[in-house]
C-alpha cells in the first residue's frame, strides 16, 4: 500500500446472543478508494457498517480514522469524523424538504443557537446539490421526491458533514437503470475529489463496474481483499460461498414442450400503473416477467391474484375468467402469489413455521369447525421435509430462521393449496446464493412437473437462466417479447429502458 | 412570496389549511347574513376568550401527534391545575391564601411535572400514550376531586382573576396570550432547530436516532411543553369563574384533539401545523356558538360533542377522498 | 421438557397470585363483622356490579389482539341505553325495547366496523371521534332524562338467578367460553392473532381481513347493547350516562390481563383474571374507604402500571 490508509478497521469481532455474527475482522480502506464489500447474507456486513457507524458497539478490536481511534458506538462522533452512511431504504424524513433534511441534527444557527440560519442552510444546499449536479427543487418535501432525489438529498447530507468515507449499503436496490447510471457518475466523481467509498452490493456487475478492491466476508470472518481487476465473477462467487457453482444452466435448452395455456390476461389496465397488459402462461411454462423497478410488474402480479382492483381487462385460469379484486376467488382458481417482501407481505415473522406454512390451507385443516393439530402438524412436516426448511421444530417462530429459509417458509405456504399458477416475485431477494440455487432448482421441478409460473425478478441472469419466454415491461406497458436464443441480456434491456 | 397567504402557506398543496380557513370563512359569511348579531364585538371577543385554552393547549397537542404519540390527559390536567391554584390562593373555606405568584408558579411547575411523567412513561416506560395519558385522564380527575374535596373553590384573589377577566388595550389577557403562544409555535417549528428536530422524530424515528437526534428527549420535551401550555390555558380559562368545581376541564382534550385533526395533522405522526390547528380551534369555537345561537338551549352543549365526533369523522373522510399526493415516482 | 422460562403462563399465574393475595389482604386486616367483604354473600352481591364491565372485555380483548381499540364501548352503551329507555317510553314492550337496544348497539359498532374497514382509519381516532359522538347523540337526543320502572320480568335479567348463579353471570360465561374456543381451537383465532402480528401478510393469505374487523366491531357494539340491557334491568335505570368511563375499566382489564396492546398477544384467561381483579380492586377500595375519587385513581394507576409490567416481563421474556 502506497497510501496511508483512512480507516483501518482492527480485529473487529462482535456476538448477538451467544453468535457470532463478526469474528476478528481486520479491514482497511485508502483515500479516494471504493471498496467494495461482499458477501451471503449473514456473512457481516451490516454488522460492520453498523460499528463503523457508531449504532453498535464491537466487543473487540477497533477502527482507526486518519490514525485515530474511533470512540464506538457515538453516531455523532462518526459522523464527525467523516463518516456518512447511505442506506439502503430511504433513511430521509419524508416530511421535510431538503435543507430540513440535509440539517437536521446539526442545523447552523443564529441568534445564540436559538434559532436556525435559514439563509446559510438555503446557500449551503444549493452548493451541494450543485456539486452533486443534480437538479432537485430543495424546498420540497421529501414526500414529493422520487427515491432517486431522496438519495441524492440524502449524499448532500453526508457530504455537508464534510464526509471522508461514504458507506453505500445496496444503493441500487430500488433505482431504475438511468438513476443508476446518475449515481455511478456521483460516485466516480466524489472518488475523484478523494471521497472513499464502502460499498455494498449483491449486484456483481456494479462492484466489478465500480470499484477498485474488494473484501470478502464469509459467516462472519475476513476471506479475502483483492484488487477487483484480479477478479472474475466466477472466483468472487467461489470466496463469497466457499464452493464452486456452475453457470446456470439455460432453461431454454432443455428441450420441455409446455402444455395447454393456464393462466391467461387480457387488456388488463389500472390508471397509471399499467395498461393493455396481455399474455399467456402455459402449463409446465415459466413466463418471465422482467422490467426496471416500476414498470408494474408487481403491481400486474397483485392484480392476477386479487390484492388489488384494476379498471378493466380480465383474468382467466383454464379459460374460465375470475372476480377482480377477490384473492379468495383467485387462490380458489388455483393461483397463488409470492410476494417480494418477506418481512411485510409474505410472513408473519413472529408467528411459528407451521402456522405460517399452513395459513393459506387453514380451512381445509379444520375438522368440525376446529383445526386439527395432527393435520396441521403433518402438513408442516411434509412441507419442510420437502423443501429442506431447516428448523428446529415447526412450532419455533419463524423470525428465528435465516432469510434463505423464511424465504422456503414463504414458497411451502403457497405450494400448500397446490396451486396451478405460481406468481413469483422476486423470490430470491436478499438471500444468500446457496439458498438461491435450492429456489431455482425448485422452480424447475415445479415446472417440470407442470406448474404455470410467472417469475419476476430484477436480476438478468436468473430472468435469462429460468424462463422459457420472457415478457418486458416498460412503463406499464408491456414493450416485447423474448424467446429462445433472442433472449440477451442486450436485447432485454434494450426493451425495458425508457425511450428517450 | 412576501407576505400574506404566500409566507404562511408557503406551499400550495397545504390543502388542509385553505380549506378549513375557506370552511371558517363560509360559516362566518353564512350565520352573519341569517343574523347581523353574529358578528358583533361583544360575540367574537367571547368566541375567542372561549377558543383560548384550546388554542394554547393545541399547539402542544399539535407536536405531541406529530412525533405520533397522543396525550389525552390535558382535560384532566386542567381541572387538576385550577384545584391546586385555587387550594393555595383562595382564602375561605380554610384554603390557604398564599401569594398569587406562589398559586402559578406551583401550578406552571405541576404541568411540566405531570408532562415529564407522561413522557418518562412512554419513552422509558414503552407504555403507548394512549394508555398513559388514558389512565392519566382518570387519576388526575381523582385527585382533583380528593384536592378540592367537599365545598367548591371560591373566592380566589383579584390579582389571579386578572388573568381571566383582566384586558390590555381593550383585548382580554386570555386572547392575548393565545395569540403570543401561537405565534411563538408557528415560529417555534419553523425557525428553530427544536422544531425541526420534532418534525424529523415524527417522520421518522430510526433516522433521527441516526442523525443523533434523541428519540427521548424529543418526546419528553412535547409532553412537558403540552403540560406546561396546559398550566397556562388554565391560568387564563379557570379564574374567569367565580367557582372552580372538580369537572372543570372534563373533555376538553376531545376538543383539542379534534381541532388538531381537524386542522390536518396526521395521527399516524410527521404531518400537521399549528396554523391548522389554530385554525382548527377557531372553526369549533364558532360552531359551538352557532349552536348557542340556533337558541338549542340546555342541549346546545350536548349536541356539540356530537358535532365534535362527527367533524372528526369528517376530517377523516376529507383525507379519504382527498386524492393522493403526486408522490408517485416514475422512473 | 419445558423449561421455565418457556412456560407460557407466568403473566396469568402472577395475576392469580395478586388476585388471592388481594383477598386474604382483605380478609386478614378487616374487623370481623357480620358481613365481611370476602364472605361468599358480600361477593355474590357485589359481583353485579361486574357484569357490563366483564362481557365487554370478551370482545375488546379479540379487538386489541388484532392490533385495535375500541374507545367508544362506554358510550355505545349510553347509546343503547337510551334507546331502551325510550323505546319503552314510546309504550313499547320492554323486550322489544330492550332488542331496539341491542340493535342500537350492534348498529354503533357497524359504524365503527365501516371507517376502520372500509376507510382504512386508525381505530383509535375512529373510536375517539365516536365516543364523543355517540354520547353526544344519547344527551342530545334524551337530554338527560332518565328511564326507570321496567316491569319485573325484565328485571330478572339483571337480578335473577338460575341454581344460584346470576343470569348475567351465566350469560358472561356463556360469552367468554365461546371467544377462548374460538382463540385456541379455530381458524379465526389463529387469524385474530395473525392480524395483530401483521395485517398485511394475513390479507396477502387470503384471509378477509376487512370482514373479520367490521364483524369485531359490530360485536363489540352489539355487546355494548347487551350490556346496557343487563345493566338496566339491574339498576332499574336507563339513562345517558350509563357506561361513563367504561372504556377505562374495560381496557385496564383486558390489558392488565396480558393482551397486548401491540397486537399478537393475549387469552381469555388473562382476560377473565384481569376483569376480576379491577373488580375487586374497585370494589374493595369503595367497601373499605367509601370513596369514588379513590377509585378513578386506583384504576387510572392500575392502567398504566399493568402495561409497565407487562412491557417489562415481556422485555424479560425476549431476551431469555
Amino acid at each position: 500500500m502506497v497510501k496511508a490508509s483512512l480507516v483501518d478497521i482492527q480485529h473487529v469481532g462482535k456476538s448477538y446472543g451467544g453468535v457470532q455474527a463478526l469474528r476478528d475482522v481486520s479491514l482497511s480502506i485508502a483515500p479516494g478508494e471504493v471498496h467494495a464489500l461482499c458477501g451471503e447474507n449473514g456473512a457481516g456486513k451490516s454488522t460492520l457498517i453498523k460499528i463503523i457507524t457508531g449504532s453498535v458497539v464491537p466487543d473487540t478490536g477497533q477502527v482507526m480514522v486518519d490514525g485515530v481511534p474511533l470512540k464506538l458506538g457515538d453516531v455523532r462522533e462518526a459522523e464527525d469524523m467523516g463518516i456518512g452512511v447511505i442506506h439502503q431504504e430511504s433513511s430521509a424524513f419524508l416530511h421535510l424538504n431538503a435543507e430540513d433534511n440535509i440539517f437536521v441534527g446539526r442545523e447552523p444557527k443564529i441568534l445564540g443557537g436559538m434559532f436556525l440560519n435559514r439563509r446559510e442552510m438555503r446557500l449551503q444546499t444549493r452548493a451541494l446539490l450543485d456539486r452533486l449536479g443534480e437538479p432537485i427543487d430543495q424546498r420540497r418535501e421529501l414526500l414529493e421526491m422520487t427515491v432517486a432525489q431522496r438519495q441524492m438529498v440524502s449524499i448532500a447530507r453526508a457530504l455537508s458533514r464534510k464526509v471522508k468515507l461514504l458507506i453505500m449499503d445496496e444503493p441500487t436496490a430500488s433505482l431504475s437503470a438511468r438513476e443508476t447510471e446518475v449515481l455511478f457518475r456521483i460516485i466516480r466523481q466524489l472518488r475523484s475529489e478523494g471521497v472513499s467509498m464502502l460499498y455494498v452490493s449483491h449486484r456483481m456487475e456494479e462492484v466489478f463496474d465500480l470499484s477498485d478492491r474488494v473484501t470478502v466476508f464469509r459467516d462472519g470472518r475476513w476471506v479475502a481483499t483483492e484488487p477487483t481487476k484480479s477478479m472474475t465473477t466466477q472466483s468472487l462467487i467461489q470466496k463469497m460461498v466457499g464452493r464452486e457453482i456452475g453457470e446456470l444452466g439455460r432453461r431454454h435448452d432443455t428441450g420441455i414442450v409446455p402444455g395447454p395455456v393456464v393462466l391467461e390476461t387480457q387488456n388488463l389496465s389500472r390508471g397509471r400503473a399499467f395498461q393493455d397488459i396481455s399474455f399467456t402462461v402455459r402449463a409446465g411454462e415459466i413466463v418471465g416477467l422482467a422490467g426496471l423497478v416500476g414498470a408494474g410488474r408487481s403491481e400486474v402480479a397483485q392484480a392476477i391474484f386479487g390484492v388489488d382492483d384494476y379498471d378493466s381487462g380480465e383474468v382467466r385460469v383454464n379459460g374460465n375468467p375470475i372476480r377482480k379484486h377477490s384473492i379468495k376467488e383467485s387462490m380458489a382458481a388455483g393461483i397463488a402469489l409470492v410476494p417480494e417482501d418477506r418481512q411485510h407481505l409474505g410472513l408473519v415473522l413472529p408467528m411459528s413455521v407451521g402456522a405460517n406454512l399452513t395459513m393459506a390451507v387453514l380451512k381445509s385443516l379444520t375438522r368440525g369447525g376446529f383445526i386439527s393439530g395432527r393435520l396441521q402438524f403433518e402438513l408442516s412436516e411434509d412441507l419442510m421435509r420437502g423443501l429442506m426448511i431447516k428448523a428446529a421444530s415447526t412450532s419455533i417462530a419463524t423470525e428465528t430462521l435465516s432469510g434463505g429459509n423464511q424465504q422456503k417458509v414463504m414458497l411451502g405456504k403457497w405450494l400448500a393449496p397446490n396451486p396451478k399458477v405460481l406468481l413469483l416475485d422476486e423470490p430470491t431477494r436478499g438471500i444468500d446464493v446457496g439458498a438461491k440455487a435450492e429456489v431455482h432448482k425448485l422452480v424447475r421441478e415445479l415446472a417440470g412437473k407442470g406448474m404455470a409460473t410467472l417469475l419476476i425478478s430484477s436480476e438478468l441472469p436468473e430472468l435469462l437462466s429460468l424462463s422459457d419466454r420472457i415478457v418486458v415491461m416498460r412503463q406499464g406497458r408491456i414493450s416485447g417479447e423474448l424467446q429462445g436464443p433472442d433472449a440477451t441480456q442486450e436485447k432485454l434491456l434494450e426493451l425495458a429502458l425508457p425511450k428517450t | 412570496m412576501k407576505f400574506g397567504t404566500g409566507k404562511i402557506f408557503h406551499r400550495l398543496d397545504q390543502q388542509r389549511e385553505l380549506g378549513v380557513l375557506l370552511l371558517l370563512v363560509l360559516t362566518v359569511a353564512i350565520v352573519s347574513i341569517r343574523d347581523s348579531n353574529f358578528l358583533l364585538l361583544g360575540n367574537i371577543r367571547d368566541m375567542l376568550v372561549g377558543a383560548a385554552p384550546t388554542l394554547i393547549i393545541g399547539c402542544g397537542m399539535t407536536l405531541v401527534i406529530v412525533t405520533g404519540e397522543i396525550d389525552i390527559s390535558v382535560g384532566s390536567l386542567m381541572g387538576l391545575c385550577a384545584a391546586v391554584m385555587g387550594q393555595l390562593t383562595s382564602t375561605t373555606d380554610g384554603r390557604l391564601g398564599l401569594p398569587v405568584w406562589v398559586g402559578v408558579a406551583a401550578m406552571l411547575s405541576l404541568g411540566a411535572l405531570v408532562g415529564l411523567i407522561n413522557g418518562l412513561l412512554v419513552t422509558v416506560g414503552r407504555v403507548p400514550s394512549i394508555i398513559v395519558t388514558l389512565g392519566m385522564l382518570t387519576a388526575l380527575r381523582g385527585i382533583t376531586q380528593r384536592v378540592i374535596g367537599p365545598t367548591w373553590i371560591q373566592d380566589m384573589p383579584p390579582g389571579l382573576r386578572y388573568f381571566g377577566t383582566g384586558t390590555i388595550f381593550g383585548i382580554p389577557v386570555s386572547v392575548l396570550t393565545a395569540i403570543v403562544v401561537v405565534v411563538g409555535f408557528i415560529i417555534m417549528t419553523r425557525q428553530t432547530p427544536l422544531g425541526r428536530r420534532i418534525y424529523a422524530v415524527g417522520s421518522n424515528v430510526r433516522s433521527a436516532h441516526l442523525a443523533g437526534i434523541s428519540q427521548t428527549r424529543i418526546k419528553l420535551a412535547v409532553f412537558i411543553i403540552t403540560g406546561i401550555l396546559t398550566a397556562i390555558a388554565t391560568l387564563v380559562s379557570a379564574t374567569q369563574l367565580q367557582v372552580i368545581d372538580p369537572g372543570f376541564g372534563k373533555s376538553r382534550e376531545l376538543l383539542i384533539v379534534t381541532c388538531v385533526v381537524v386542522g390536518g395533522t396526521s395521527i399516524s405522526g410527521g404531518r400537521g401545523t399549528i396554523i391548522g390547528s389554530a385554525l382548527g380551534a377557531l372553526l369549533l369555537s364558532i360552531v359551538g356558538t352557532v349552536l348557542i345561537f340556533m337558541k338549542l338551549g340546555p342541549s346546545a352543549s350536548y349536541w356539540e360533542r356530537a358535532i365534535h365526533g362527527a367533524f372528526i369523522l369528517l376530517a377523516v373522510l376529507a383525507d379519504h377522498l382527498a386524492p393522493e399526493s403526486s408522490s408517485e415516482a416514475h422512473a | 421438557m419445558i423449561r421455565p422460562r418457556d412456560f407460557p403462563y407466568w403473566h396469568e399465574v402472577v395475576l392469580a397470585v395478586l388476585l388471592v393475595g388481594l383477598m386474604i389482604w382483605a380478609g386478614v386486616t378487616e374487623p370481623p363483622r357480620r358481613n365481611t367483604f370476602v364472605s361468599p354473600g358480600t361477593q355474590l352481591q357485589l359481583s353485579g356490579n361486574m357484569w357490563e364491565m366483564a362481557l365487554l372485555t370478551v370482545p375488546m380483548t379479540l379487538i386489541i389482539i388484532t392490533s385495535g381499540i375500541d374507545l367508544s364501548v362506554g358510550s355505545a352503551m349510553a347509546l343503547s341505553a337510551v334507546a331502551l329507555g325510550e323505546t319503552y317510553n314510546h309504550g313499547f314492550s320492554v323486550w322489544i325495547a330492550a332488542a331496539v337496544a341491542i340493535g342500537m348497539g350492534l348498529w354503533a359498532g357497524f359504524f365503527n366496523g365501516l371507517f376502520i374497514s372500509k376507510l382504512h382509519v386508525h381505530p383509535l381516532i375512529v373510536t375517539l371521534a365516536t365516543l364523543a359522538a355517540f354520547k353526544g347523540i344519547a344527551e342530545g337526543y334524551s337530554e338527560g332524562v332518565s328511564v326507570s320502572k321496567f316491569p319485573e320480568s325484565f328485571r330478572m335479567i339483571g337480578e335473577g338467578t338460575i341454581l344460584g348463579l346470576p343470569i348475567p353471570g351465566i350469560i358472561f360465561m356463556g360469552v367468554v367460553i365461546s371467544a377462548a374456543v374460538i382463540l385456541i381451537k379455530t381458524r379465526w383465532g389463529r387469524y385474530l392473532y395473525s392480524m395483530g402480528h401483521n395485517e398485511t401478510a394475513t390479507r396477502f393469505s387470503g384471509v378477509p381481513v376487512d370482514k373479520i374487523k367490521l364483524a369485531l366491531y359490530t360485536l363489540s357494539g352489539g355487546m355494548a347493547g347487551l350490556a346496557a340491557v343487563i345493566y338496566g334491568a339491574r339498576r332499574d335505570s336507563a339513562k345517558a350516562d350509563v357506561g361513563d368511563g367504561m372504556e377505562l375499566d374495560v381496557i385496564t382489564a383486558v390489558v392488565l390481563g396480558g393482551t397486548s396492546i401491540f397486537g399478537g398477544r393475549g387469552n381469555m384467561l388473562g382476560t377473565l383474571l384481569g376483569v376480576l381483579l379491577v373488580h375487586e380492586t374497585r370494589e374493595l377500595v369503595s367497601w373499605r374507604w367509601n370513596q369514588a375519587e379513590l377509585n378513578l385513581i386506583v384504576i387510572g394507576l392500575l392502567l398504566i402500571g399493568s402495561v409497565l409490567l407487562n412491557r417489562l416481563l415481556s422485555v424479560r421474556g425476549r431476551k431469555g
